[in-house]
């Protein structure tokens, strides 16, 4: 299976073949890799080069190498070619979600509203902290999903917004 | 943990709290005796005074370190433990009183001689008067709580239109954290430091202070990384600084360790912050230039002995720096985060001190401070502690959760930070960093392959695989558990 893969600012084309041989941009790799933590972390010997990647996070995926910590992706050429069209019919349309777990505090706006880019649209309370979650640019308020005094879970989904001009 | 410690090295039993957060914490393990104390919301755990100081009684306690958190600086605290026959760790709740109270600390320095930065010397009635002060001081200025600390219920404001969101978030973040939502407001020093000096006082008139830490790389008022001796300040600075914090210090009748802070301008003008009238999170700094146990020293005061060596004995070597990792997105404006420690590995090796409640499988909550760990680097000077801290944290994995590891390694290798160059503004015009991280292209292909790897091996072991929404996706990993 061939993957489309990010790295930082650096776009590859992966490929693992029979017998765990790598194609990196159609060119074969000599590298040989070792699982130390499963599902975590490997260690990889590319020639004499020896490097050590640890997955930090999985959504949005982290790698930790050798001190570097950069965000990468890896999507099978179907799974890209299925989220190149997801993006394109959703078009301005932004899901505000919690960024963490907390309490809903405030509600700035009302839906219908027409708030301009970093307005405040909300106060969430997490780790006795008040954080300010804005609009990510100017937009319509669609729909509030959830009210003031609500705890929420990291990732829910709390305002649809709409770009507009 | 680190009063564990300091008790088991001077041969004292540790008696530990914990809520129910906490009952696989570390501190529960390496304690001798441990007790619950209520369910995670701290006003039911940690924050109860009445639940604290009778578990200390039963559990037969001679003294009760308050840590440097929660009720570290309660005056009513200190209270209660000494009303119970038991010794507090800490100043007396009267000096506690005088100093926690920042409109009066600031009439305590300006009376003492020590320069205060222009601003309110009472505690702000309304929004009116807010209003009419700060244009009085000239904006911008800082909005502060007046039993603050730790940042919270602190606010910058850049103008007039600004100040009633300010008012409305800090007197809100200042009730909840403190149950006092009163506020103050004085000038804000542009490109300041924030310069603290430790101090160290006996019940029997003995006072020394032990140096300085700069702390201006914050965000959010709270500090991320410390160091001393502070790249800006002379021997000739530290002696005013080290004068003043003692002024401050005598004239509260101050007894055990505390911190006495300062903003420092472009022309090495001081003025007074505050006093922490506690051990501070950045100890170690402190500790590891002057060979001294700041804890082991607070439990002998505490138990009425003198200090054991004089001003003129303390020896200042070297230089140390504190990176304070916390479960904070630093790629996402230091978001809070959440979530499993799924892979450790804490640096060693020459020179480097971690302070650490970590382990693996240790689920990270939002109930308390982000706080995760502390590695300190020491060397014989600045050059050499920033190599030591530089590579202790590129040996570093924390796994599982965003950290703020990534900002301490680019912190440690930026040119303005290196040469010493930076003020409390730091953090906003240095991060996130304007170019992306360089990674050679070997490790480009490495970190490539591992992506591929990772990302098949979890879809392999996932029920379902479709590109879809959030909702499902976490039904799935909740299903996975």
């Amino acid at each position: 299976m061939i993957y489309e893969v990010s790295v930082g600012e650096r776009r590859l084309r992966v490929d693992i073949g029979a017998h765990g041989r790598f194609l990196v941009d159609d060119g074969v790799v000599a590298a040989e890799t070792a699982e130390i933590v499963r599902g975590r972390q490997w260690s990889v010997r590319l020639g004499h080069d020896s490097h050590e990647v640890t997955v930090l996070t999985h959504d949005p995926l982290r790698l930790l190498i050798d001190g570097t910590e950069v965000e990468a992706s890896a999507l099978d050429e179907r799974a890209a070619a299925a989220a190149r069209g997801a993006s394109a019919a959703r078009g301005g349309r932004h899901e505000l979600r919690a960024p963490m777990p907390g309490l809903l505090k405030t509600v700035h706006v009302a839906e219908g509203d027409v708030v301009e880019r970093d307005a405040p649209i909300m106060t969430l309370e997490a780790m006795k902290m008040e954080n300010e979650l804005l609009a990510p640019a100017r937009s319509r308020v669609v729909r509030l999903v959830v009210g003031p005094g609500t705890k929420v879970e990291g990732g829910a989904m709390l305002a649809v917004l709409e770009e507009s001009q | 943990m680190r009063v564990i410690r300091a008790c088991h090295e001077l041969g004292i039993r540790a008696v530990a709290v914990f809520s129910d957060a906490d009952r696989d914490a570390l501190h529960v393990r390496l304690a001798d005796e441990a007790y619950p104390i209520g369910p995670a919301a701290p006003r039911e755990s940690y924050l109860a005074i009445g639940r604290l100081v009778a578990l200390a009684r039963r559990a037969k306690c001679d003294a009760v370190h308050p840590g440097y958190g929660f009720l570290s600086e309660n005056a009513d605290f200190a209270d209660a433990v000494r009303e119970a026959g038991i010794v507090f760790v800490g100043p007396p709740a009267d000096v506690q009183r005088r100093l926690g109270e920042k409109t009066q600390a600031r009439r305590l320095a300006r009376d003492a001689g020590v320069p205060v930065a222009d601003g309110t010397l009472a505690p702000l009635r309304d929004l009116d008067t807010a209003r009419r002060e700060a244009k009085r001081i000239g904006y911008p200025v800082m909005l502060k709580a007046v039993a603050g600390g730790g940042g919270k219920g602190m606010r910058a404001v850049a103008s007039a239109a600004e100040l009633d969101a300010a008012w409305r978030l800090s007197s809100g973040e200042a009730a909840g954290a403190f149950g006092s939502a009163a506020l103050f407001v004085e000038k804000l020093i542009a490109h300041a430091r924030h310069v603290e000096m430790q101090i160290l006082a006996d019940s029997r008139g003995g006072i020394v202070w032990l140096g300085e830490r700069d702390c201006s790389i914050q965000r959010r008022n709270q500090k991320l990384i410390e160091e001393s001796p502070g790249p800006s300040v002379d021997a000739a600075l530290r002696e005013r600084l080290g004068d003043a914090a003692l002024r401050i210090a005598r004239a509260a009748g101050y007894v055990n360790a505390g911190t006495v802070e300062f903003l420092v301008d472009e022309r090495g003008a001081f003025s007074f912050l505050e006093v922490n009238t506690r051990l501070q999170v950045e100890h170690p700094v402190t500790e590891l230039v002057t060979g001294l146990d700041l804890v082991a020293l607070q439990l002998h005061i505490a138990a009425g002995e003198p200090l054991p060596f004089a001003q003129s004995d303390v020896r200042r070597r070297g230089a140390s720096i504190e990176l304070r990792v916390t479960a904070e997105d630093a790629r996402r404006g230091f978001m809070p985060a959440t979530g499993r420690i799924a892979l450790l590995r804490e640096p060693a090796g020459p020179g480097v001190r971690v302070d650490s409640a970590l382990f693996e499988g240790l689920t990270v909550t939002s109930d308390y401070d982000p706080l995760l760990m502390k590695v300190i680097a020491h060397g014989a000077d600045r050059t050499e502690a920033l190599a030591r801290a530089r590579r202790a944290v590129r040996e570093t994995i924390v796994a599982g959760l965003p950290t703020s590891v990534a900002f301490h390694a680019h912190v440690l290798g930026e040119p303005d930070f290196v040469a010493g160059r930076y003020d409390t503004g730091y953090v906003a015009t240095h991060w996130p960093p304007r170019a992306p991280v360089e990674v050679d292209d070997s490790a480009v292909t490495a970190a490539a392959l591992v992506a591929v790897l990772a990302t098949r091996g979890r879809a392999a072991r996932r029920p379902v695989a479709s590109p879809d929404g959030a909702w499902s996706r976490v039904g799935r990993e909740e299903a996975l558990r």
